[in-house]
């Protein structure tokens, strides 16, 4: 129940609109809020978006589905392949394709890689923004070791395009699953650290319980997705209820917390980035072996090598790369679980080789009335923290 | 509930409004004309057996040059919590004048798609209190989406001349992008 609620204060006619944004920092890109207040607890909170807008859409539509991959990475900048992931998977379904077993462990170890490094930029700038500044630097210590992974598979630190319609860019290298298996040991332990800083850090506790409750009925009216549904108690991961990409083959938990706050959304993210380790950790055990795209040549380029003494694959070479893939005609979408919530393209096909309509469910633009909604009743001083707990990331907002 | 299982529950309570309903790629996707469609979702969300009570998002399609007697389409798609099935709703409308009524009474989270909706394709929401822009600036002219809108781009409006030490504005152009040049 927020303050206002509870009568402490009453209701006068004299309101205040304040603005906050476009460029305020813990807005966490351009997002900007007109706050309507009465003294400091805000009425009524008006977000304003579109500042970001690049019609990543729109261009989506006059570029070959290849040339669509690096575009997606723009989308949600903080978790490129789980967006990459879901075009393919999304093209994949209208190709009527199959990936490799190796292929499809690889997108999970880089989708969970990467779960943890947004989570952990979350984390490090939802304490910034709070007040705790320590976490920040601890956060970006370990993210940064997930970069250089990125970085040694895909060539790219951040948009790393590294899953391709078909499989993924290239095989791993061993010293990459090296590098994996180091991080994937010495990251409990770092997970301790933050949580001895901050779980029960009773500062953090202050000023996290109770504030920016969102009940299960509300976050599922408002459309919240991932982290946000599961602190308000709905049991619901893509990953858990319709398994793509080989999911079904790790065991680890759904993490689900009931008060719904912003302390609440804390603790589902921390135990996520833990059961991602696990995952990640059981991927690299059981890692298949075998090739890591489709070996259809209509779908993914042949073998560089055999360009010199094959006509067949020199055909198909200069086919896909001059023309690129045609896509049967239809419609289709896959949701997947990104690290914000529920990520999916819905792709329309005309059976050219460019989409005829790609929109992009974003969990970011459908949490925005929800995020308002909790604003309403709450202090001026908790915007900040609650507008960090959903995890807004304006790229994918506007696109 | 399989797509098929929720197809016929659908068809057998409200088979007259529902134009066409189909498995597309093991979707259930239903075909409904924009003036049932509020009683469709309505059924959707309030059924036992079906109770669609989250929405995933909403979208437009533009259809131009293809062979089809309506040009565009509105796209509902919607998941069940509980009983963790999806199905599509499609509605089709007229290039003069496509509108589409509200489904914010049921779902608070549609008001964002649905003025999205309006901006970049230009459909009417009917009872929508707050239809306006929500990406492209207010006055912005156009609805970006549609096909026949030109995928173009503007020069930067202001430049830096070295030698009178000062700014220039620029006359605003546009450039053009041709559909087919590649």
């Amino acid at each position: 129940m927020s303050v206002a609620e509870k009568g402490l204060l009453e209701r006068t006619k004299d309101t205040m609109t304040l603005n906050m944004g476009p460029q305020h920092p813990s807005t966490h890109g351009v997002f900007r809020v007109i706050l309507e207040m009465d003294g400091e607890i805000i009425r009524s909170a008006e977000p304003d978006i579109g500042y970001l807008h690049t019609g990543i859409e729109k261009s989506g539509e006059t570029k070959r589905y290849v040339h669509c991959i690096p575009m997606t990475d723009r989308l949600d900048y903080l978790n490129p392949p789980t967006n990459n992931l879901a075009f393919c998977l999304t093209t994949e379904k209208l190709l009527g394709l199959d990936v490799p077993p190796r292929a499809a462990y690889l997108r999970v170890i880089m989708s969970e890689l990467n779960r943890i490094g947004s989570h952990l930029l979350w984390l490090g700038t939802h304490a910034l923004d709070i007040g705790a500044m320590t976490v920040f630097l601890y956060a970006w210590r370990e993210r940064e070791m997930i970069l250089d992974l990125n970085e040694m598979v895909s060539g790219v630190r951040m948009m790393t395009s590294y899953i391709r319609i078909g499989g993924v860019m290239r095989d791993s290298t061993p010293d990459w699953l090296k590098g994996v298996r180091e991080f994937v040991d010495i990251f409990p332990e770092k997970i301790d650290e933050y949580e001895a800083l901050l779980t029960k850090n009773p500062i953090w506790m202050d000023r996290t319980q109770g504030v920016g409750v969102i009940s299960r009925e509300q976050a599922i009216a408002y459309s919240m997705s991932g982290p946000c549904l599961r602190g308000s108690g709905v049991n619901w991961d893509f990953r858990k209820k319709r398994p793509y990409s080989r999911y079904s083959d790790f065991r680890f938990d759904v993490p689900v917390k009931y008060n719904g706050d912003v302390y609440d959304r804390y603790l589902v993210r921390v135990e996520e980035m833990r059961q991602s380790r696990e995952i990640i950790s059981q991927a690299l055990k059981n890692l298949p072996q075998g090739p890591c795209k489709v070996e259809d040549n209509k779908i993914s380029l042949p073998p560089r090598d055999t360009l010199h003494t094959s006509m067949e694959a020199l055909i198909h070479h200069f086919k896909l790369v001059s023309e690129g893939i045609h896509v049967p005609p239809g419609e289709t979408y896959v949701p997947l679980e990104g690290a914000r919530g529920e990520v999916g393209f819905y792709i329309v096909s005309d059976g050219s080789n460019k989409p005829c309509r790609m929109k992009m469910r974003a969990p970011s633009f459908m949490a925005i009335p929800g995020m308002c909604k909790i604003m309403e009743g709450a202090f001026i001083a908790d915007v900040v923290a609650i507008i960090g707990s959903v995890d807004i990331v304006m790229g994918e907002v506007d696109r | 509930m399989t797509s098929e299982e929720i197809l016929q529950r659908v068809k057998s309570h409200r088979g007259e409004s529902i134009l066409q309903a189909e498995v597309a790629l093991g979707d259930a996707v239903i075909h409904v004309g924009p003036d049932a469609l509020h009683d469709t979702v309505k059924f959707l969300k309030d059924d036992p057996e079906l109770s669609f009570d989250y929405l995933s998002h909403i979208t437009g399609v533009d259809y131009l040059e293809q062979e089809r007697d309506l040009r565009f389409e509105s796209v509902y798609e919607f998941h069940s919590i509980a009983k963790n099935h999806s199905i599509r709703v499609r509605v089709a409308l007229p290039e003069e004048k496509p509108a589409v009524p509200t489904i914010s009474d049921l779902w608070p989270s549609a008001v964002f798609p649905e003025r999205e909706l309006f901006d970049m394709f230009g459909f009417h929401i009917e009872g929508l209190a707050n239809l306006k822009r929500l990406l492209m600036p207010e006055e912005w002219e156009g609805h970006p989406l549609r096909k026949d809108y030109d995928l173009n781009w503007e020069d930067v409006a202001f430049t830096y001349n070295i030698d009178t030490k000062r700014e220039l504005v620029k006359e605003k152009t546009l450039s053009r992008y041709k559909p087919g040049q590649d």
